[in-house]
């Protein structure tokens, strides 16, 4: 990443073929279609390209805060309505090509991982449904209440109180 | 659970904290007003930047269960042909660069994939399709289109950016004044930088206004557009920003 902010393009392409398939997958989630989700994903290297000095290597790591990167601009590309968006169903995900580029090896800080599924596990299941929901599917409140058959004020009390437990817990682990 | 509506619960937009509020814009929860409001104060508010930044990577390892998909090959060949022009990089030309980008990006795409149907129809007297593999050289750059279809109505906003005279032409034909509201147009520029003011629009009218480089610079393919209802004058400058009416999003023509 440091290499990239200094404008070597060879870095890129490394970046891009260790980790395209894990972003194309979620650009991919998120919206639904393979056609706006690659745009997506052309959209995150070049922003990546242009905005490399953006990453701080003291706050993330580069694959957490490229992951997160992709799904923001693949949410910002749902809510400019220019798809209908939708989660993916699993058989149209394309099949992985045998040399899997370091799939399994971009596993995200696995302490971290343990510890937003004990926090998210904590909070009652109604409300890991929907938070889940807004993070794999990029439903809005709206849509979520929707959903659920409850008022939209059901829908974002349910979900912020679960956001405050979800933080206290997180901050908890943080401190200890 | 359900008894527990009364123990502090934040129902309200009001009444959430700046950390819920990066929660929930990180979560991806928000639109219309509520994003305008969180990317407003991710530009002014470090402490609220750092925050949603604080979600973002403590929500990034549930990525890790979106099984992995293999985009086609053309996605890298349309990113390196993207990048591959030379040109300096300093301080002093970030936010150009960012948009020169935007533009060497757009170029590269299949018109199918930069433009949509109807806002081609908008400029029908220019050509209606660039091949994807011929190089287009502009002398003078594209006009950015977005068409803004007002909600429950059939009416449309038209707004068109001619970069040669840093001019804006809003068309709003069709709509007419209550006499109690005014609508004011928002730009969000692409790089999430601040919201910004493109004016009350009129009714009816074709209007055609200059804008401030301080505008233009951030006007690029991408970039949203928002209609907001507000009361007669615009948005007051301490009240948040009213109900959004109608969205879309720049793109090249």
């Amino acid at each position: 990443m440091l290499r990239l902010a200094d404008g070597d393009k060879t870095a890129l392409e490394e970046i891009y073929h260790a980790t395209r398939v894990k972003l194309f997958g979620i650009c991919l989630r998120i919206l639904g279609d393979r056609k706006e989700a690659e745009d997506a994903l052309q959209d995150v290297y070049i922003n990546l390209w242009q905005r490399a000095d953006r990453y701080d290597p003291a706050r993330a790591s580069p694959i957490a805060w490229l992951a997160a990167f992709a799904r923001n601009r693949a949410i910002d590309r749902l809510r400019t309505g220019k798809v209908r968006g939708g989660a993916v169903p699993v058989e149209e995900a394309a099949p992985l090509a045998d040399e899997a580029p370091l799939a399994e090896a971009l596993l995200i800080d696995l302490e971290r991982n343990a510890q937003i599924h004990t926090c998210l596990g904590a909070l009652d299941e109604r409300t890991q449904i929907h938070i889940r929901a807004a993070f794999f599917e990029g439903k809005t409140y709206a849509q979520l209440a929707d959903q659920a058959g409850v008022p939209l004020g059901t829908m974002k009390s349910w979900i912020r109180r679960g956001l405050l437990r979800l933080r206290a817990c997180l901050e908890a682990s943080e401190r200890a | 659970m359900s008894g527990e509506l009364d123990d502090n619960l934040p129902d309200t937009d009001e009444a959430r904290d700046d950390p819920l509020l990066a929660a929930e814009w990180s979560l991806g929860l928000l639109e219309g007003e509520g994003l305008i409001a969180a990317r407003g104060k991710q530009a002014s508010d470090p402490d609220f930047a750092w925050r949603k930044e604080w979600w973002d990577n403590w929500f990034a390892p549930l990525a890790d269960e979106i099984p992995p998909a293999e985009p086609s090959a053309q996605v890298w060949e349309r990113i390196a042909s993207a990048i591959a022009q030379p040109e300096p990089r300093s301080a002093e030309v970030v936010a150009l660069k960012a948009r020169l980008k935007t533009w060497q990006m757009v170029s590269a795409v299949t018109s199918a994939a930069a433009a949509i149907a109807v806002m081609i129809s908008v400029f029908s007297p220019t050509t209606t399709s660039v091949a994807p593999s011929e190089p287009v050289v502009a002398a003078a750059p594209a006009p950015l289109v977005a068409a803004l279809p007002i909600e429950g109505t059939a009416v449309r906003l038209d707004v068109t950016f001619i970069p040669e005279s840093d001019q804006l032409l809003v068309a709003a034909i069709g709509l007419s004044a209550d006499n109690v509201h005014d609508h004011e147009l928002w730009l969000l520029p692409a790089d999430g930088g601040d919201v910004q003011s493109l004016g009350i629009i009129t009714p009816g009218k074709v209007q055609r206004s200059s804008l401030s480089a301080q505008i233009t610079r951030n006007l690029a393919a991408g970039a949203q557009v928002l209609l907001t209802r507000e009361p007669l004058g615009g948005k007051p400058a301490d009240a948040s920003p009213g109900p959004v009416v109608a969205k879309g999003a720049f793109s090249s023509v």
